[in-house]
């Protein structure tokens, strides 16, 4: 495919870019380009300058925190991510899902950062974001500011990411004694569905629980399924009953991977599938989730 | 080069040579190898990302060659499926996908050679469920991957890391 006309720019610094994205022109970060080289072949997007953000080593650290957070650079790759000592330590499950992101070509190339600020709803890590509480730390001109997940994710393909801003690193909290993190998917094509549960697991009842849905414009909480899950015995009973109402008040979509009425259907199944799989890492034991 | 578009100069070592060229800054990194620099292992198959015949190794590392713009392999180094051969002789992987039969009309050859080759760097006692793991970014419409699958195993038995690396 032949790509319309665009220019190609790499700043040596993150300040530069900054620069560069608010000059007026009509600018992209360009990291990857497992997401954004695609959908300019498709002329689906049409920007004139690339701004390749993909070497600043400012975007590159995984940098652990004195109260057992860690700062992701956005630049970070899905392999790199998966292969951090640091990170399969403290967050093992989301190690594990950039590990089986897409393909092994795709993995050397895209990046978490890119993965979130595309906001695709088949893509893997928002509803993570979400349901780990992280926060997402910004550059732009005016400086700089940090969003929590919950605020970041706008709508299809949107971020609260403003004009000549860059996301510059995610900082995931610990994750907490005893918290445990499950992940299910449903692939039909692309992702039909997908949850994350994050579950402590106190003398046989659940002691608290959150749980996102993620093959959506927004990564969805769902309190009541929460509310429902804390003080619940950790079986697969009581959490069939709790996750039921997973889909409650959500609009879904239909495309040529599944209609909406299947999604609407799956969701309340990923959402038990997820929680169940973080009562079994309870179960099992080790240190993380 | 149409008039008027925005060009990069760049420098890129493909194959251990250094080349240096002025291109079209949206020219992708599959066209760049194939029709500036005459290399024609790497494929265009889907040209959406999807088939991996593109696939090359850059800085040591796998990557869909058409999900590259040209510029942003200036400074890089590039391996395509033409670095596997020493002077002729063919490496272990294409030996042994010789001997196993691992390609019928071979358009995903050089992508999934380039594969392979990097899965075992990474991984030289790979089981067979890594292999068909490490290959999910490459489709073959041909053999149904058995023979490629086989052909892999084979190389890798017994190899050290440098010697699956050829």
């Amino acid at each position: 495919m032949l790509l319309a006309p665009v220019d190609y720019y790499r700043p040596t610094s993150l300040a530069e870019a900054v620069d560069a994205l608010s000059d007026g022109v009509d600018a992209r970060p360009l990291a990857g380009g497992q997401s954004l080289v695609s959908l300019l072949k498709m002329r689906a997007l049409q920007v004139d300058l690339l701004v390749d953000i993909s070497r600043l080593s400012e975007l590159q650290r995984i940098e652990p925190r004195d109260d057992g957070s860690v700062e992701i650079g956005a630049g970070v790759t899905y392999d790199v991510l998966a292969r951090s000592e640091l990170l399969r330590r403290l967050h093992p499950r989301l190690c594990r899902v950039a590990s089986f992101t897409v393909d092994a070509q795709v993995r050397n190339r895209g990046t978490f950062g890119g993965n979130l600020c595309h906001n695709d709803p088949i893509n893997d890590f928002p509803p993570l974001a979400v349901a780990l509480d992280a926060t997402l730390h910004l550059t732009g001109r005016d400086g700089e500011r940090d969003l929590p997940a919950s605020e970041f994710f706008t709508g299809y393909f949107a971020t609260a990411t403003g004009p000549g801003e860059v996301l510059r690193s995610v900082t995931l909290p610990p994750l907490g004694a005893g918290y445990r993190v499950g992940y299910s998917d449903v692939e039909i094509g692309e992702a039909a569905a997908r949850a994350v549960a994050v579950v402590k697991v106190a003398d046989g009842r659940i002691a608290d629980a959150r749980v996102v849905l993620g093959c959506l414009p927004v990564p969805e909480r769902r309190p009541e399924v929460e509310a429902a899950l804390r003080g619940t015995p950790a079986t697969a009973e009581a959490v069939v009953e709790a996750t039921r109402p997973a889909a409650e008040g959500l609009e879904f979509l239909t495309d040529a991977d599944a209609s909406a009425d299947y999604r609407r259907a799956v969701a309340p199944v990923v959402a038990k599938r997820a929680v169940m799989e973080a009562i079994e890492a309870s179960e099992q034991g080790g240190e993380h989730g | 080069m149409a008039e008027g578009q925005p060009i990069c100069d760049i420098e890129v070592t493909v194959n251990g040579r250094l080349h240096s060229r002025t291109v079209p800054a949206r020219q992708l990194l599959i066209y760049f190898l194939r029709d500036e620099l005459g290399l024609r292992g790497p494929k265009v198959g889907c040209d959406t990302g999807h088939c991996g015949a593109c696939t090359v190794s850059y800085d040591g590392r796998t990557i869909k060659s058409c999900l590259m713009l040209a510029p942003q392999a200036d400074g890089a180094e590039i391996e395509t499926v033409e670095s596997l051969a020493d002077d002729g002789e063919l490496s272990t992987l294409q030996q042994a996908f010789t001997e196993h039969h691992a390609l019928q009309c071979g358009y995903c050859t050089s992508g999934v050679l380039m594969s392979a080759r990097f899965l075992l760097e990474r991984n030289p006692d790979a089981s067979d469920e890594e292999i068909r793991e490490g290959l999910g970014g490459n489709i073959c419409r041909c053999t149904g991957y058995m023979n490629i699958v086989a052909a892999i195993r084979s190389a890798a038995q017994g190899a050290t890391p440098e010697e699956a690396r050829r």
